[in-house]
């Protein structure tokens, strides 16, 4: 389990940010005393730090270049700021991902799964039962036979291969969909997932993905 | 300077010299003074009176002519002042000072409203900085408490979205340069302005086609995303009723541009309309008719678009297709303003 810690001075973003990341399976902790902020962060030694800019008595900005010249930890700058200047700024002080407040819960997960990938500190699963799968390629092998993926099919088998065991919802892989420049509606997400469950089927793993009522879809 | 004018307004002092030489004449012709000596005297007074109006003519003429001459020049009268001399002739100086003193003054009077518009500037984005707080902390609120969250969010969502266009606007509207242009991947920013209203344009079933989007283009991405977010909540704004909504995002590169179309097939603006819609609070047919319109929302967009040097119009064929342009110029052609 990955642990996130929360710079944030704003108490009741802060309660709901850590609310947030609990129930995504994150753990999180959060910094409530700003008066030695950098040695609590670098103590504290999490897999990624979301840091806000508009801090009490320091700057996220500086912060975080204090940060860098310590740890590598891979840091999400969070922020009401919404310039330009901010965010190339913030990215030239070696933040991995810069995220305007206020944001969609759904994509800051997404990004905070993205960047944990990136770090590798969040275990990618490269296999589904007996199949081993190659998300470059779009396809899934057992061995001798290969099934090929389209690119959507590939990344809703992704998120709920990554979330494996919980519950997706439509609404989740929906926002991942888009955020990969698939704008697909409603239907095509419902026939989308079909066809995955008939290929999976065909190709040897019955009821792989389920429907939960109202919830969602999960992998079993 | 107009010489006959000049003289014009020389008219007293020439009949008190005329005056003056009647007595003058009177007193030395009862001295029995002959009149040839009478008159070389009367041509020493007059050429003396020629060459002292003549003298005074050209001394006003040289800062009058340039004083108008650059009154009419310059792009910024104000600036008249900066650009005289002192003359050297004691009416011209007084008046000099004088225009050097109201100019001051007016100055002083500019340079209180501009701090009194930049302070309202600074307070406003603190302000909306301010008010986002409340409003991620809602939305996190909702999205860690599901049930009947939706039409919570939606609400906060379009909170966000006031909240953003005043900031647009105040920023559209000062001088201030608060952006910072460089490379940005149409890709990129359509995504995530896509994104952003992914939720409402889902809910109207709309299709987005993109093509040829991978490009990039020199810009500031914030406003890019929400000059293209603007665009698509105007065409969910005024999609018909009588088809598939549908909306196409396409770039067109030629050797000095990349054009940016966003084209939906809503119900298009009457050709009557199209030449003003990005005048302020204009609202035009479809504004009254269909969705409230402030009449801002276009506007804004022009003002963004001109301080980032891009050129925007729309075409548009009623109950056909609206589509908005943006041309942004490659590299070394931007013109910044």
């Amino acid at each position: 389990m990955s642990k996130i810690y929360v710079v944030e001075d704003d108490k009741s973003i802060r309660t709901e940010l850590a609310e947030l990341l609990k129930n995504a399976g994150y753990e999180a902790e959060c910094l409530t005393d700003f008066s030695d902020s950098k040695r609590h962060i670098i103590e504290s030694e999490s897999d990624l730090i979301l840091l806000d800019i508009n801090l009490p008595s320091v700057n996220g900005e500086t912060l975080l270049k204090e940060i860098r010249r310590e740890t590598d930890t891979p840091v999400i700058m969070v922020t009401s700021r919404t310039s330009e200047t901010d965010e190339v700024l913030s990215m030239s002080y070696g933040a991995d991902d810069y995220i305007t407040k206020p944001y969609n819960p759904t994509i800051l997960l997404l990004r905070i799964s993205a960047v944990l990938k990136r770090s590798s500190k969040e275990n990618i699963k490269t296999s589904y039962r007996n199949l081993q799968v190659n998300t470059a390629k779009g396809s899934l092998s057992d061995g001798t036979d290969e099934l090929v993926l389209t690119k959507n099919e590939m990344i809703i088998f992704q998120l709920l291969l990554d979330r494996q065991g919980q519950i997706v919802s439509r609404d989740d892989l929906m926002t991942t969909l888009w955020d990969n420049e698939e704008y697909i509606n409603d239907n095509a997400l419902t026939v989308n997932i079909s066809r995955l469950r008939s290929k999976l089927s065909d190709f040897g793993c019955e009821n792989a993905i389920e429907t939960r009522k109202k919830q969602g879809y999960i992998l079993i | 300077m107009n010489f006959r004018k000049f003289l014009a307004d020389k008219f007293i002092p020439v009949v008190i010299s005329l005056c003056a030489w009647l007595i003058i004449w009177d007193f030395l012709s009862a001295f029995h003074i002959k009149s040839g000596q009478i008159f070389i005297i009367g041509i020493i007074y007059f050429t003396a009176d020629i060459i002292k109006t003549l003298w005074e003519y050209f001394r006003r003429k040289t800062f009058y002519t340039t004083l108008v001459s650059d009154t009419e020049t310059l792009d910024k009268k104000y600036l008249l002042s900066a650009m005289t001399e002192s003359p050297d002739f004691y009416e011209g100086q007084i008046f000099y000072e004088i225009l050097c003193e109201t100019n001051k003054s007016m100055c002083d009077n500019v340079a209180e409203y501009r701090r009194h518009s930049t302070e309202f500037q600074e307070y406003i984005e603190l302000w909306v900085h301010e008010v986002k707080l409340p409003v991620a902390s809602l939305l996190l609120m909702c999205h860690n408490n599901p049930e009947k969250s939706e039409k919570y969010s939606k609400q906060l969502r379009r909170i966000d979205e006031c909240i953003e266009n005043v900031m647009y606007y105040v920023r559209s509207e000062n001088a201030e340069k608060d952006y910072l242009i460089k490379e940005v991947s149409l890709k990129r920013a359509f995504n995530a302005s896509a994104v952003k209203n992914r939720e409402e344009l889902q809910q109207r079933n709309v299709v987005l086609k993109t093509k040829n989007l991978d490009i990039t283009v020199m810009t500031d991405s914030k406003w890019l995303e929400y000059i293209m977010g603007q665009i698509i909540g105007n065409s969910m704004k005024y999609f018909s009723d009588d088809r598939e909504p549908e909306i196409n995002i396409y770039s067109v590169e030629t050797d000095d541009n990349v054009i940016l179309h966003m084209r939906d097939n809503g119900i298009g603006i009457p050709t009557s309309d199209l030449p003003y819609i990005f005048e302020k609070s204009y609202t035009g047919e479809n504004g009254r008719t269909h969705a409230k319109s402030t009449g801002m929302g276009l506007y804004i967009i022009k003002k963004l678009c001109e301080s980032l040097g891009h050129d925007v119009k729309a075409e548009s064929v009623q109950n056909e297709f609206t589509d908005i342009i943006i041309t942004f110029g490659k590299n070394n052609f931007i013109k910044f303003k």
